[in-house]
């Protein structure tokens, strides 16, 4: 018989032998090929830093780079105005109601991205129902809409806004209604006591989902290299393109470092604020 | 609240949901490219995809790894969220950030890490290496969901289990897991969702060998506009949708009941 003598602040071996597998598994499996990565940009084909040169001085790669902070700025802004009436009706009038849209939103969280996307490659497309709705009001030809900056904006916006909206949710649902009565009955107008007091109380939500949201889009791979546009990539197709067509590890490499470092810095600053503990909810 | 609020958010929500509708139509259009709405209906499609082993093996490759990850993700991170939840020791906090840390990579960035380390390792284009490079990015969240529930279990159950000769292990199977069985199906489930639907690094990693099913989809709207794919979109939307109408009508259900 194994006696438990475990006191919960002192780990006894076999507390250390449970942990070890995963630490083991994630070093071999998981920091080893990301180091792997790391040596490559300064190693392949031969040593030295040039590759960082190059990805942050030449003209293309820094437009490629700023294309990607571009959108992904104009993704998670659009996802904040889309999410958050969604967000405040869904938190306000529970119910039946408030249950289907956050079961809309679920929905959508849970279909794969590769269907989403093609679902825009449909709707966007030159023979989709967007097209053929302008030509019916007379825009003939219809402007090209796929395979263009503005789709693949779409359809990342799509993509994301539900994660937008459970970080929104996630804090709306937690304010006390009463406040907001409160403000009412000491003659606050619905508007000024939604700036002053709902607002601010919110503000958490809209700064950890735009985290989350911002950081995955910059990351993005799929749906930009399927339907954005082939001549203004982002970061991520760049990559894939610079292994799959050149062959080229060290460049690819090194934009997939300052990739990570963008990614990481972004996360430090959330974790030095707020605590990253907070982001999953 | 004003009822333009209200409409506001419905409309997001249909925003959020009815594109994705587009696909169920597609999979029975007769028509070979994307046009919308379809000139006409049949099951062609189905016909092709069920008897196209390009598309039946990446499905049944998806599952193969999707299963082999789920099983080892739950054999490493159910022992770990139990070390972790219950003690304290030095360095506990870098652990925490390490088991986080394929959430926080970019799937790309650890995509070209696999594409060579995997090449010099012999695990290209293998169920094994696809499983354990999923089995990496799927750890976090179940890592996650398991301590969420550990956290909230009271310890008291196993005390009384051990006291009474159970040993640790046995006290597991017959207290622990039990009582946490929501908490493990979640995890496991999700585990399961997201290597099922992992693109990137599948791309890179499975090569045409052990091809996973978004692999294929991903090859299929890159290379040529083949209509067998909107059925595979349509049974993976398909799934979604069943799962989420038999909650629905589950609660509608006994609302109804409770009535």
């Amino acid at each position: 018989m194994t006696p438990t003598k475990s006191t919960p602040h002192r780990p006894d071996r076999l507390a250390l032998i449970l942990l070890a597998p995963l630490l083991v598994f994630l070093v071999v499996f998981f920091l080893v090929p990301l180091g792997e990565v790391m040596w490559m940009s300064i190693t392949e084909p031969s040593f030295g830093f040039g590759h960082y040169g190059k990805v942050l001085l030449d003209p293309h790669y820094r437009r490629v780079v700023l294309d990607t902070l571009g959108t992904s700025l104009m993704v998670t802004t659009v996802c904040v105005l889309l999410a958050y009436p969604l967000a405040y009706v869904t938190a306000q009038i529970g119910g039946t109601i408030g249950a289907v849209l956050l079961m809309l939103v679920a929905m959508s969280f849970w279909t794969s991205f590769l269907v989403r996307t093609y679902a825009w490659m449909i709707i966007l497309g030159n023979r989709g129902p967007v097209s053929e709705l302008l030509k019916a009001t007379g825009w003939d030809p219809p402007p090209l809409m796929l395979f263009t900056r503005f789709s693949s904006t779409v359809a990342l916006t799509h993509i994301l806004l539900p994660i937008m909206v459970m970080a929104l949710y996630a804090v709306m649902r937690k304010i006390d209604l009463n406040i907001m009565k409160a403000a009412a009955s000491l003659g606050a107008t619905p508007f000024s006591a939604f700036r002053n007091i709902y607002f601010p109380l919110s503000a958490p939500g809209i700064v950890s989902g735009s985290t989350i949201v911002f950081v995955l889009c910059i990351g993005f791979y799929v749906t930009p290299v399927l339907i954005g546009s082939p001549r203004e990539q982002m970061i991520s197709g760049m990559i894939g393109a610079q292994i799959e067509e050149f062959l080229a590890f060290g460049e690819a490499s090194a934009m997939a470092m300052v990739l990570l470092v963008v990614t990481v810095a972004i996360l430090a600053v959330y974790h030095r604020f707020f605590g990253l503990d907070k982001l999953w909810g | 609240m004003r009822p333009t609020m209200i409409l506001l958010g419905i409309a997001v929500a249909v925003f959020v949901a009815l594109p994705i509708f587009i696909v169920l139509p597609m999979s029975f259009s007769t028509s070979p490219s994307l046009a919308f709405p379809p000139p006409g209906y049949w099951l062609g499609h189905y016909a092709h995809f069920f008897r196209d082993p390009t598309w039946t093996g990446p499905l049944i490759n998806s599952f193969i790894v999707a299963a082999g990850t789920t099983l080892l993700t739950m054999l490493l991170v159910t022992p770990a969220a139990f070390t972790m939840t219950r003690h304290d020791f030095r360095g506990k906090s870098a652990i925490n950030v390490l088991l986080l840390t394929p959430v926080i990579v970019p799937h790309i960035v650890i995509a070209v890490g696999y594409f060579t380390y995997f090449a010099k390792l012999g695990l290209l284009q293998t169920y094994l290496g696809v499983i354990l490079a999923h089995t990496c990015l799927t750890s976090p969240l179940a890592f996650l969901t398991v301590s969420a529930g550990l956290k909230g279990l009271d310890r008291n159950y196993e005390r009384a289990a051990q006291s009474l000769g159970a040993p640790p292990i046995v006290a597991f199977f017959v207290v622990t897991l039990p009582v946490l069985r929501a908490a493990f199906l979640v995890s496991a489930l999700l585990a399961f969702v997201h290597s099922f639907d992992e693109t990137t690094v599948a791309l890179f990693i499975s090569g045409r060998d052990v091809a996973t099913l978004p692999k294929r989809m991903f090859d299929a709207i890159r290379l040529q506009a083949d209509p067998v794919l909107s059925v595979a979109a349509t049974l993976l939307f398909g799934v979604v949708l069943a799962v989420f109408a038999a909650s629905f009508l589950r609660k509608f259900f006994k609302a109804g009941v409770s009535r």
